[in-house]
């Protein structure tokens, strides 16, 4: 907390200082103008506030150790980043780090040239550090890094309710669907609903029920990127996500992340799907839960499916387009210094978790009111999201799929879940369109 | 008598209607965080607080943003009305080859959608070097400011008797003179009236200010209090209605001190024919 | 106001003597009509720069097929419109955004005329009740939009709770995300969102009616309603025409209520031309889809534009 205190009010009068400028000059005066040496942008999409001030603690340390250089944190929210990147990428005034940006996103922008190949900062790090496989998403198709980790994050984690398990008489958390369907039917009731799942028209969505197709055991692309969504493992997992509709809150029509999230902390549901912010979230907003939950992966059709965890694999890349990029993979490198790493690590604790191995272990990292509380959950989150995959990397025989975002972006994948489970459209015809919708994607 | 009583309470029972998200928005502003998640929900906070209030002006951009949105909708606004009182005048009081295609075009302008401009825009605003200022977002705004005004504005001058502009340059004025000592005058309701939907466009708007802008140095309140208090994990219901009602303020008092101009602003010009 | 929706404004001054030109009264029209020219350019200039060039831009735009964040691609001549015409997508939008438009519209005017003609009348806090009748209209669309995805909760929101607290239903309303909710939710916050406008303006107008018109009704026996449709009724005809002009064209574009009220959801039931173009622009970094469909777009309201200009001047002359 110190620290946000006395960089706060400089920060903000410096920039009261440039729009007062701006405005007087009418904009004859560039922002360049205004800087004396170099001037690194940071975008991130990563910003509730203690994470911004761990940011900026990062950011003290970095322009101590580097005389004449200034970075300019920039939050994006999660919603608009696409639309801001590409405004950025065509004028070629570009940000000159950006962190926590799905790795598919990145793919999709380095096959295009917009990225600097990353292999430097890798090395920098330190590549026998990291957790083994944690770079693979990262790999392009020309075998460069088009960025690396700057944590993990396990997605789909089934967070229950001890005391309403104890209540309806349920030993161990759910494993098969099966089993999960029986649990909602015993929690479910008085006011409090079994569960809440994303059935929005938006990336949540999506990114959810891919976990469910893998679940089932199918997938949406073949290793060579063929098309497969059109597959029983699909028509299965609509069905299920169909079936267990009625068990999540009526809005849940409209449900992204955040409303899944809040459903489960504010005590509404007796399980829910997010990442490991659930812990944060409940000790600053409802307490009263802190000693009732726990959590397992998510359930499976049966116990032969392995299980799949969604990792969105939250990135640091350079743009290849910066004007500093020297600076800015140094920027990168510096952001895994362990003091300022792990205090961005605390500030989201359990939901962006450690990529390398010395810090997951480190005394520091470890000694923090949630780590230690909840060790078995981060443990169990840290093992998963390790092992994590993502639509642009379905399994470690996929290739890297850099069509990826787009294709979250498009909504078919969203549209298709709400066709079948909400329209009750027929599911033959709306899979093939959905697969024919992909492959258009793919071409485009 | 019972006539009127039951008259006045159907009418305000409708105000209250519309205004109850005001008052929602108000409620929920001084709930402590633990109050709002309780189901149902209390009408009145239980223990009002006014911590939201406190966190935003202490801890977090919003008054640089406030600065921002207020520097960007006066300097849209008076160069708006600027141009299009000149304009206005112009497309009314002369007569000119083209007079009336310009009258048509001014139309047409206004029937483009913000979204195909933005990118186009951009990229002309990083080839002038203006690219993530509040330069950048003040001419931007023109796009749809200037249609409006300059239609708003044409109306009102229409309305406008001539004769005492005709009087004024049979006294021997110029028609600038005239323009000064006759019309302004005779405008100024329209003026305010025009000039107070300017604002409140350029103070509202929220697209081109996510795409233009990206530093929190020149975001203005719509986008800055989005991305603070928005993200995918979480919304800060109480922080949001706490910077809505601080957002609405301006313009609540602009409107109380200019009421009785805009509605004779109205009544005056576009009335008219 | 007709007369200024045609073309011309009021007719140019000094009529009678410029038929008698003769030299100098000549050169004086010259000299006005430079000045005039001089007067209208600052905004040609800002209209070329900040308009025309972007809307030529976005036509050129249209006709390649471009990756948004390079804008690199090739030229594909009119293919991409020969293409969204035979979309599914593209007919559903324009359906929506023309339920949209039609349905908020009427709402606005409907609500705006009532209001004002109860506001016209003298009633309680008179002041109060108008400020805050246009509240609704000063919120950003962000912040209107913000509260009523608050009012309309599922969990906590309050209008579920009063609903079933008065036992009108017994489950939660789904609001935004079923159909045909999401659509009769948006129509109705735009309507409460916009309709102030409506309000101002007719209010205003009221105000001007001579009360000397009523007093001839009355006299003729005519009572509240019929002297609503036969005084009030074509005195507002002029601020009307120009109200559902100024409004239709505004609620075609609409962006931001519905972007951040239910993102065009459930599936694309409530996805306007509008928020088409930002997915397509956007969203699929297809840049050039994207500019044609906002052309089309663009040609479908002229369409309507100039079809709503000439019936009302119809009217007009009749």
């Amino acid at each position: 907390m110190q620290n946000t205190h006395d960089i706060g009010p400089t920060r903000s009068r410096r920039a009261l200082l440039k729009a007062l400028v701006a405005a007087a000059a009418l904009g004859s005066l560039p922002r360049q103008a205004l800087s004396r040496s170099a001037e690194l942008r940071w975008w991130t999409p990563q910003g509730a506030p203690a994470q911004l001030d761990a940011y900026r603690y990062q950011i003290a340390a970095f322009e101590a150790v580097n005389a004449g250089v200034s970075v300019v944190l920039e939050p994006l929210s999660d919603e608009s980043y696409a639309t801001q990147l590409a405004a950025a990428f065509s004028s070629g005034q570009v940000p000159d780090v950006v962190t926590h940006l799905p790795s598919f996103s990145v793919q999709s922008y380095y096959a295009r040239g917009l990225v600097e190949p990353f292999n430097d900062v890798i090395e920098a790090v330190g590549p026998g550090d990291y957790y083994p496989g944690a770079n693979n998403v990262f790999r392009a198709a020309d075998g460069n890094y088009v960025a690396t980790g700057i944590g993990n994050s396990a997605v789909n984690i089934l967070w229950l309710r001890t005391d309403m398990m104890e209540r309806a008489g349920l030993e161990r958390p759910p494993i098969t669907w099966d089993e999960f369907r029986a649990a909602l039917t015993k929690l479910h009731g008085r006011g409090i609903y079994g569960t809440a799942l994303p059935y929005g028209r938006n990336s949540a969505t999506s990114l959810v029920f891919i976990g469910f197709i893998h679940g089932a055991g199918g997938q949406v692309f073949t290793p060579d990127l063929q098309v497969a969504i059109d597959s029983e493992e699909t028509r299965n997992a609509l069905e299920y996500y169909r079936e267990i509709r009625d068990f999540s809150p009526r809005g849940a029509t409209n449900y992204s992340w955040g409303d899944c999230l809040t459903a489960f902390v504010s005590g509404a549901t007796a399980t829910g799907l997010y990442t490991g912010r659930v812990l944060a979230n409940v000790r600053d907003q409802n307490p009263r839960l802190a000693d009732h939950i726990t959590c397992a992966l998510w359930p499976r059709l049966s116990r032969d499916i392995p299980p799949w965890t969604f990792n969105d694999f939250p990135s640091v890349f350079v743009p290849a387009q910066s004007r500093h990029k020297g600076l800015a993979k140094r920027l990168a490198a510096f952001l895994f210094e362990p003091e300022g790493y792990i205090r961005q690590l605390h500030a989201a604790p359990g939901h962006v978790l450690p990529v390398l191995r010395s810090i997951g272990e480190d005394r520091r990292y470890r000694d923090n009111d949630i780590i230690r509380k909840y060790r078995d959950e981060v443990n169990l989150m840290a093992e998963a999201a390790a092992g994590g995959y993502n639509l642009g990397y379905e399994s470690n025989a996929h290739r890297a799929n850099e069509k990826a975002g787009e294709i979250i972006a498009s909504g078919v994948i969203a549209d298709m879940v709400q066709r079948v489970v909400l329209n009750r459209e027929n599911v033959d015809a709306v899979l093939s369109r959905t697969a024919r919708a992909i492959e258009e994607v793919m071409k485009g | 008598m019972m006539r009127r009583i039951l008259f006045n309470l159907s009418v305000w029972s409708a105000v209250l209607i519309v205004a109850f998200p005001l008052f929602w928005m108000v409620v929920t502003s001084l709930k402590p965080q633990v109050e709002l998640w309780a189901r149902p929900p209390a009408l009145l906070p239980l223990e009002p607080t006014l911590e939201h209030y406190l966190t935003l002006l202490r801890d977090t951009s919003f008054l640089v943003y406030f600065r921002n949105s207020v520097l960007l909708s006066t300097a849209t606004t008076l160069l708006v009305i600027g141009v299009a009182a000149l304009g206005a005048y112009s497309l009314v009081r002369f007569r000119y080859r083209g007079r009336e295609s310009l009258a048509m075009l001014v139309l047409f302008t206004y029937l483009l959608p913000s979204v195909i401009l933005i990118l186009p825009l951009y990229l002309m605003m990083v080839k002038l070097g203006l690219a993530n200022t509040l330069v950048s977002l003040v001419l931007a705004y023109t796009t749809f400011a200037l249609p409006y005004a300059l239609w708003l504005l044409r109306s009102f001058m229409a309305g406008i008797p001539e004769d005492l502009e005709s009087a004024a340059l049979v006294d021997g004025a110029t028609r600038l003179g005239a323009f000064r000592d006759v019309i302004l005058p005779q405008l100024l309701p329209g003026i305010i009236s025009t000039a107070l939907f300017t604002f409140i466009l350029s103070w509202n708007e929220y697209l081109f200010a996510l795409v233009l802008v990206n530093s929190d140095a020149t975001r203005p309140l719509t986008t800055g209090v989005m991305n603070m208090l928005i993200s995918s994990f979480n919304i800060e219901w109480s922080m949001l209605m706490a910077a809505s009602v601080m957002m609405s303020l301006p313009l609540i008092i602009a409107f109380s001190l200019l009421q009785k101009y805009l509605t004779r602003g109205f009544g005056a010009g576009a009335v008219k024919g | 106001m007709m007369a200024a929706m045609s073309t011309g404004g009021g007719e140019p001054g000094s009529q009678a003597e410029s038929r008698t030109s003769r030299s100098p009264q000549a050169m004086l029209e010259r000299r006005y009509a430079r000045l005039g020219l001089l007067l209208i350019a600052p905004s040609i200039v800002v209209f070329s720069a900040v308009i025309i060039y972007p809307l030529l831009a976005a036509i050129y735009l249209s006709l390649f097929e471009l990756y948004t964040p390079t804008l690199e691609g090739g030229f594909v001549g009119l293919s991409n419109y020969r293409e969204l015409l035979a979309r599914g997508e593209f007919w559903v939008s324009l359906r929506n955004t023309l339920v949209w438009t039609a349905g908020t519209l009427s709402l606005q005017i409907v609500f705006g005329i009532g209001m004002a003609l109860m506001l016209h009348q003298n009633v309680w806090f008179r002041s109060l009740a108008r400020s805050l009748i246009l509240f609704p209209y000063f919120v950003s669309t962000v912040v209107a939009v913000l509260v009523w995805r608050w009012l309309f909760n599922d969990l906590y929101g309050i209008l579920n709770h009063l609903l079933v607290e008065a036992r009108l239903i017994d489950m939660p309303i789904d609001y935004l995300g079923a159909m045909p909710n999401a659509m009769i939710s948006i129509i109705l916050v735009g309507a409460w969102k916009y309709f102030p406008f409506v309000v101002i303006a007719v209010l205003a107008r009221l105000q001007t009616i001579p009360d000397v018109l009523y007093e001839a009704a009355r006299i003729d026996g005519a009572g509240p309603i019929a002297r609503f449709f036969d005084v009030t009724l074509p005195q507002l005809r002029e601020v009307l025409l120009v109200i559902v002009l100024l409004r239709a064209i505004w609620d075609f574009k609409e962006f931001d209520l519905i972007f951040l009220l239910t993102g065009g959801g459930p599936v694309i039931s409530t996805q306007t031309l509008s928020l088409l173009v930002y997915k397509e622009a956007f969203a699929l970094n297809q840049m050039g889809m994207g500019a044609a469909y906002g052309v089309v777009m663009m040609a479908i309201m002229l369409v309507f534009m100039i079809f709503y200009i000439r019936q009302a001047r119809k009217g007009d002359s009749s």
